[in-house]
């Protein structure tokens, strides 16, 4: 009988505690955003999640930075930076908090998927995101923050705009660039970072004759982005419709006269064992740190990092433009990177917030600290005013580089780039195939018309799904 | 055809309660082929019957069929309980519920229930519904964010096995003959002679045959199937191989620290250690140790002993043994935890009898030691080879991420490439099935294999 008394009494002192506990809670909050927004009251503080799919410090510090200094430019508002590990968990997250009414107010997503952002859906079939130029409704400023996405550079607006609309909000963006160790070069005899796939060539030559030259010569990731640039350069697409960008992708193209002059080029280089394979797909750190410790002598990689390599290299590193097949017409490199979406349903306080932010986010400053920070293009032309006028490209040549190499693209379907349905697991059946082609030494022409099979397959099967 | 189906279930029925079940009669005959009716009927009611439809293929309908079959067999065990329970015959008094039995609940029949339900709150949320969703999600072709999905039947799953629906009967049938023939064959024969021998021999050919068949059976990929025969062969390997050597090495390791050291504490909490770590940090350790431009171990070797070691991950068999490695390395720590703890129970008095009688330290191991932690190995089987199912792949996309071309990526790995990264849920959601399917019969078969074999002392 005693026990059940106290038991009893345990019960209730932990019911009363957590009740306590919720009550606490809640008063920290609201004294919290009083604080924070300057005696203001917290019911008029409005909310926006910014879902960033950044995780590093650097990266992600930079995002939550520039929400701090928004949140305190306008007190109304408090945007929240989330991090999440990749475009990945952030949009599957998102798909998820709309369904159960709890959705974010930006995300972030990469440029690969823009196919499928357009495409998504909630439970009752209205689009999830909204176009941000309709958002903006030919407004020059919002809320005092001026409208700069009609100053963003061309080879960004064209990606990005799918039948006539400009959906997104650039952020991230760049493109393929070579990094050359000039040191290793000019040891060989090399003076100029080498343009074409021939130059190449020989550059390699060149270097397996140096007695003590590195045990590779060149490398880049295994990943579709770079063979999606190099058709771009040769002006052959990887879908029908324009690349999908006329209609609805529905046939792709990954058996072309073009994917297999350079997928042969490509094993020819490995096979001769001037391209160094880490034997991973997707190899960023890889083929960094092989470039790095002056194991090849170039690097075909992101300009993203253009920054890290100048500051991490203890030789003579200079970028140059992505090597390209010199028999042919050159056409055009293509962007890569990530965009900013709205999420459809906010009401218009809030919505008007969001673009605030956006616009705020790639004003001239900040695009152009984006771009020191790292190497990803400076997104408007008022930031590459900027940096022009601060005598950042004389101090810091190598980053101009991409701006340049996207700015002699022609605009065309090829070096646009495609818009493709299940667009990641399509690149994933790329980069399996030309593992398969590179490490098992088979044959380019039958490795490639098996995985155009199975990305047809894949882009029918989208349709499928997502077709009207 | 799903009329035959039906009308097999009910002559199945009927058999069973003739041949298996001890008190036959008519009731019974016709209970008995009612639940067979109703348990093969629920999978094509709830299907909408798509695996006989007019499209369906050959191994459409044996896909069907083999739902029918499982149902009914399921209804049959129950009814069997049934019966049991009714001739007042429990097969197995349970040692926890024996006591309560005898006094009945004295505070009402739902009292067990309310104290009952958080538990059964949380199964049914986190365990039943998504495993029930699985199922579902096994036959569509669906992605997140999708306006709708389309019902795909066991396109899911027919596109992972061999398109010929009489081979894909045939060779878990000869698998099955050639077990039920080994295991006559033992039975007839007499301990110590030849034929004994034969049967020993003719017993481990028998269990060969089903990794055998199921080779056969699994599509090595072309004209629209998927390959996953690839996949079985990987999961097979790098299992077997995570399983033998961190079992191995973890006896024997055991057996080395469980004497009495000087600071033998500290090397046993040591040797723990590295269960602790996760398999993510696993595979990141030893991808340190083998990568070719970072390793510690490649550098070693070069700049030493002057020896170019090659990208493990361009060998599908260097790329093999590194994941077995990593992912053995990570368990061990488990395993000879469990076997220190099963090594204070090997009779000593047993131990000193057979120094006694002159057995040498081998014979001494092999016949005292390895029956007396006889339950820990079994235990640990289970355990490990869960854990070399479902665990590995992080180690896996740390160190290969499937490379060389797919040669490491084992069940699990291809499950979440293609149900998460790439979206692909119904995919996913099916091979998860598979995969469902091979833990249960894995550990049915353990059961019916070492379990008996295993010893739990006692009087």
């Amino acid at each position: 009988m005693k026990y059940r008394l106290l038991a009893v009494l345990a019960a209730i002192s932990l019911i009363v505690a957590a009740c306590g506990s919720g009550d606490d809670d809640t008063t920290t909050t609201a004294a919290a955003g009083g604080g924070d927004d300057g005696g203001g009251t917290a019911a008029e503080v409005i909310d926006i999640d910014f879902w960033v799919a950044f995780s590093d410090e650097a990266r992600l510090g930079f995002a939550e930075d520039r929400a701090a200094e928004f949140n305190t430019k306008h007190p109304e508002y408090n945007v929240k930076v989330t991090s999440f590990a990749s475009y990945n968990d952030a949009f599957d997250a998102a798909v998820l908090a709309v369904d159960s009414g709890e959705p974010p107010g930006l995300i972030h997503f990469f440029e690969a998927a823009t196919r499928q952002a357009l495409d998504a859906v909630d439970e009752a079939g209205n689009p999830i995101f909204k176009s941000v130029t309709e958002a903006i409704g030919g407004r020059s400023e919002i809320l005092g923050e001026p409208v700069v996405l009609d100053d963003v550079v061309s080879a960004a607006r064209n990606y990005y705009t799918v039948d006539g609309s400009f959906y997104s909000m650039p952020w991230n963006t760049s493109s393929t660039v070579m990094f050359n160790n000039m040191d290793m070069l000019n040891a060989a005899g090399i003076t100029e970072p080498p343009a074409t796939w021939a130059d190449v060539e020989a550059a390699c030559e060149a270097l397996a004759a140096l007695p003590d030259g590195p045990s590779g010569c060149i490398t880049w990731p295994n990943h579709s982005w770079f063979v999606e640039q190099s058709m771009g350069q040769v002006g052959e697409l990887l879908a029908n419709a324009d690349n999908g960008r006329t209609g609805r992708a529905t046939e792709a193209y990954l058996e072309s006269d073009g994917m297999l002059e350079y997928l042969n080029w490509w094993k020819s280089l490995s096979d001769a064992g001037y391209y160094t394979y880490t034997g991973l797909q997707r190899d960023w750190d890889g083929t960094s740190n092989a470039y790095i410790a002056g194991e090849v002598a170039m690097l075909i990689y992101s300009s993203s990092d253009t920054t890290f390599f100048d500051e991490n290299t203890d030789f003579t590193n200079v970028a140059s433009f992505m090597p390209r097949n010199g028999d042919v017409p050159y056409v055009g490199n293509l962007i890569g990177g990530a965009t900013i979406w709205m999420l459809d349903g906010m009401d218009s306080a809030t919505e008007d917030g969001a673009l605030a932010f956006m616009n705020f986010f790639s004003n001239p400053e900040n695009a152009a600290a984006w771009h020191q920070l790292t190497g990803y293009i400076p997104i408007t032309q008022a930031a590459v005013d900027l940096l022009e006028s601060q005598g950042w490209y004389e101090e810091s040549p190598n980053s101009k580089v991409a701006s340049d190499q996207l700015a002699a693209a022609a605009n065309t379907p090829a070096s646009l780039g495609a818009l493709l349905g299940n667009f990641v697991g399509i690149r994933d059946i790329i980069t399996i195939a030309i593992e398969d082609i590179l490490v098992n030494d088979l044959d380019v022409a039958t490795r490639m018309a098996t995985a155009n099979e199975e990305a047809n397959k894949s882009l029918t099967e989208y349709e499928q799904l997502f077709g009207n | 055809m799903l009329i035959i189906g039906l009308v097999v279930a009910a002559i199945l029925g009927v058999a069973y309660v003739q041949w298996r079940t001890e008190n036959p009669s008519l009731p019974r005959f016709g209970m008995a082929s009612a639940a067979a009716v109703a348990g093969a009927a629920v999978t094509p009611i709830a299907m909408g019957q798509c695996g006989f439809a007019a499209e369906a293929t050959g191994v459409d309908n044996l896909l069907a069929y083999g739902l029918m079959a499982a149902g009914a067999w399921l209804a049959l065990i129950a009814v069997h309980a049934l019966f049991d329970r009714a001739d007042g015959r429990v097969k197995e008094e349970s040692q926890m519920t024996g006591e309560i039995r005898t006094g009945g609940y004295r505070m009402g029949w739902w009292v067990p229930w309310v104290l009952l339900s958080p538990t059964l709150i949380i199964l049914v949320v986190f365990l039943y519904y998504p495993a029930i969703r699985t199922f579902t999600l096994s036959t569509q072709l669906t992605r997140l964010g999708a306006p709708k999905s389309v019902e795909v039947c066991f396109g899911n799953f027919s596109e992972l096995l061999i398109t010929d629906p009489v081979k894909l009967v045939a060779y878990p049938l000869i698998a099955l003959a050639a077990i039920y023939g080994a295991k006559l064959w033992f039975t007839r024969s007499a301990p110590g002679t030849l034929s004994r021998k034969g049967a020993d021999v003719a017993s481990v050919v028998a269990m060969l045959s089903v990794f055998v068949a199921l080779y056969a059976m699994f599509s090595p990929g072309g004209g629209g199937q998927v390959a996953y025969r690839p996949v079985y062969i990987n999961t097979v390997i790098i299992s077997v191989g995570i399983v033998a050597l961190g079992m191995m090495g973890g006896l024997a390791i055991a057996y080395l620290a469980f004497r009495n050291l000087r600071g033998g504490g500290v090397y046993r909490t040591l040797l723990i250690w590295p269960y602790a770590i996760s398999p993510a940090v696993a595979g990141v350790l030893f991808f340190m140790i083998f990568d070719p431009t970072a390793g510690i171990f490649t550098h070693a070797m070069e700049s030493w002993f002057g020896i170019d070691v090659p990208n493990y991950r361009e060998h599908a068999a260097l790329a093999m043994a590194a994941i077995i490695l990593a992912s053995a390395w990570k368990i061990l720590g488990y395993n000879i935890l469990f076997y220190l703890a099963g090594l204070q129970t090997v009779p000593l008095e047993q131990i000193e009898a057979a120094v006694i009688d002159g057995a040498s330290a081998w014979q001494r191991f092999k016949t005292i030691v390895l029956p007396a932690v006889s339950p820990i190995t079994f235990f640990l089987l289970v355990t490990n080879l869960t854990y070399a199912f479902f665990e590995v792949y992080a180690t896996i996309d740390f160190m290969t991420k499937g490379a060389p071309a797919g040669r490491t990526s084992v069940a699990i790995y291809e499950i979440i490439r293609v149900g998460v990264n790439t979206g692909d849920l119904g995919r996913g959601a099916a091979q998860s099935v598979l995969l469902f399917i091979a833990v249960i019969g894995v550990t049915l078969w353990q059961f019916r294999t070492s379990g008996s074999r295993v010893t739990y002392g006692g009087a």
